[in-house]
């Protein structure tokens, strides 16, 4: 806290804040506006299972296109939801921006689409080949090789699991929306409880 | 002299009801130079061949062939700089790896060649046509004749729609090897060796019609196609993944979202850049999923919104975009027109560019 105060001041000092109305935090220093985030998801957006996914590893643009949504409904969430009417004027940016900022800790070295041809493990080959016999596209086109998404498709690379399942759920459920056109719940309604858990845990363990 | 007279009028009738939303001509109604082959309307409770699993893929040296045709299916990229100069990979357009039936699958090409085209004004074989799709959809420069890439994006077609075709007639056992010379050809000819009984099934000619092939056709639309309603269509539906610029989504450097005009993407000589052509594709196939059917209308103007956009040059032209219009152009596609003031051609993105 003080070092927030100090940093303030010697901005205020400097002079940089006097084209704007809130201080210009430093790069890299949390905004004051992200502190209530980090009970939950960890002051590096690691997050902390159960309470709080991780968020290092998020694009910015997704971060806030989340929060958006919660403060509108479009995602529900009962802890989540009144969170983000917290975030008041540029609050959401500068979350996004601080969080998105953060470096996953672990190294995942990105499996690229074709240099495996078959997958023993049917976990595997939905997340790399999708099933289209049932209309289900591969994981990797939206979110990326081994998951690491980008832009508004999350990473889900060791990701929680017991986060990823629930999201799937939300998504057949409709606690989750906002997708365009549907295409997260398209997919997410064609998967059985069985293919949910699995690919939670696929995606988790992708470290 | 009267037709093209009477086309000409209904050219500038649509002409000046178009000037007033926006600068864009309207890509004028003229005989179709560059047809592919023909496609079909989709038939409701149609039943489409369905390709044995990458897991039966045999060991050996067949199977290899096999194996590394699909895995240039679907990171074409592997082959930037030798024979690619954009960042497509086949898979962009042909779905599921070129196994799902209206997405052009490669099962339903490999037995509709060798076939004339109306492009090159030949009968092409099979690996002619896959050298057409490096040098027009890949932007790059195609592999020679007889090239392990065309053999083994040859052997992955075949060993896909014979598969298929012997799982249909409950004929059990492997799908019989080929030599390099045969696979290169294409089945559409007597000639092509066949497994026991499946001659008697299916003629040549059912074969090389295969329901699903192509990207089935839709009705043209009620009203005349414009890029700028299809503007809409694009930024509600499309952007999400293809980005608000077309320059699609790398992840990993991979783009799995792919671009789809600019210097990245197919270029002026591409069956893709066609309206028609990606009208039909996206009716069929997009978005992604299909999570929900856009309207034939928005097919046809987003398939103009995207393809009204500048991009690689058509390697045909000698460096006249009126000439190369003439030849090649003036059908279905805004090649030679002019759009918010420039002529689409004259500012093109180069051919083949090594990736900086």
């Amino acid at each position: 806290m003080k070092i927030n105060t100090l940093v303030i001041s010697l901005t205020l000092v400097s002079g940089y804040a006097a084209a704007s109305d809130t201080p210009v935090q430093p790069t890299g220093a949390m905004p004051p506006s992200a502190q209530l985030c980090v009970s939950c998801h960890g002051a590096q957006g690691e997050g902390i299972e159960p309470l709080g996914p991780r968020l290092a590893g998020l694009s910015s643009e997704y971060i806030s296109t989340q929060l958006h949504h919660f403060q509108k409904g479009i995602r529900q969430n009962a802890t989540m939801m009144p969170m983000a009417m917290t975030l008041q004027g540029d609050g959401i940016e500068q979350v996004a921006s601080y969080f998105s900022a953060q470096q996953v800790k672990t190294q995942v070295t990105p499996l690229i689409r074709g240099k495996q041809v078959t997958f023993a493990d049917d976990t595997a080959r939905l997340a790399y080949q999708g099933d289209w016999s049932r209309g289900l596209p591969a994981c990797v086109t939206c979110h990326g090789p081994s998951g690491l998404g980008g832009g508004l498709f999350p990473r889900l690379a060791g990701q929680q699991a017991s986060y990823i399942k629930t999201q799937l759920l939300a998504w057949q459920d409709g606690a989750r929306k906002g997708d365009v056109d549907g295409m997260m719940a398209n997919v997410a309604n064609k998967l059985t409880a069985a293919e949910v858990d699995a690919l939670a845990t696929y995606f988790a363990n992708l470290k | 002299m009267k037709y093209s007279a009477m086309l000409l009028l209904a050219a500038t009738g649509l002409f000046t009801l178009q000037a007033q939303a926006s600068s864009t001509e309207q890509a004028p109604e003229r005989p179709d130079k560059q047809a592919p082959l023909p496609s079909f309307p989709k038939m409701p409770e149609q039943t489409y061949l369905t390709p044995r699993p990458l897991s039966a893929i045999p060991d050996g040296a067949f199977g290899d062939k096999v194996r590394l045709g699909y895995q240039l299916f679907v990171n074409t990229q592997q082959l930037r700089d030798k024979y690619v100069g954009n960042e497509l990979n086949c898979t962009n357009c042909h779905m599921d790896a070129g196994r799902k039936a209206n997405a052009s699958p490669l099962w339903g090409a490999y037995f509709a060649y060798p076939a004339y085209r109306k492009k090159d004004d030949k009968v092409s074989s099979f690996e002619e046509r896959i050298q057409g799709c490096f040098n027009y959809s890949m932007n790059g420069k195609a592999p020679a004749s007889g090239s392990p890439e065309l053999v083994a994006l040859s052997a992955y077609a075949y060993w896909l729609g014979m598969g298929g075709l012997m799982d249909e007639a409950k004929i059990s056992g492997p799908v019989p090897e080929l030599s390099d010379t045969e696979l290169l050809k294409g089945a559409k000819r007597e000639d092509f060796p066949l497994p026991e009984g499946l001659a008697k099934v299916m003629t040549v000619e059912q074969r090389a019609n295969l329901p699903g092939r192509a990207y089935p056709e839709i009705p043209k639309p009620e009203l005349a196609y414009s890029p700028e309603r299809g503007k809409e269509v694009y930024v509600a539906h499309c952007q999400t993944c293809h980005s608000v610029d077309g320059q699609g989504q790398a992840i990993a450097g991979v783009y799995a979202l792919p671009p789809l005009w600019g210097p990245k993407s197919y270029n002026w000589g591409a069956g893709m850049h066609r309206v028609n052509t990606a009208a039909f594709f996206i009716y069929e196939n997009m978005p992604f999923g299909k999570s929900m059917q856009l309207t034939h209308q928005q097919a046809w103007d987003v398939a103009a919104y995207i393809n009204s956009h500048e991009r690689p040059q058509d390697p045909r032209s000698k460096g006249d975009v009126k000439q190369a219009q003439e030849k090649y152009h003036n059908d279905s596609d805004y090649y030679g027109l002019s759009v918010d003031g420039k002529v689409l051609g004259t500012e093109s993105y180069p051919v083949f560019p090594k990736k900086s």
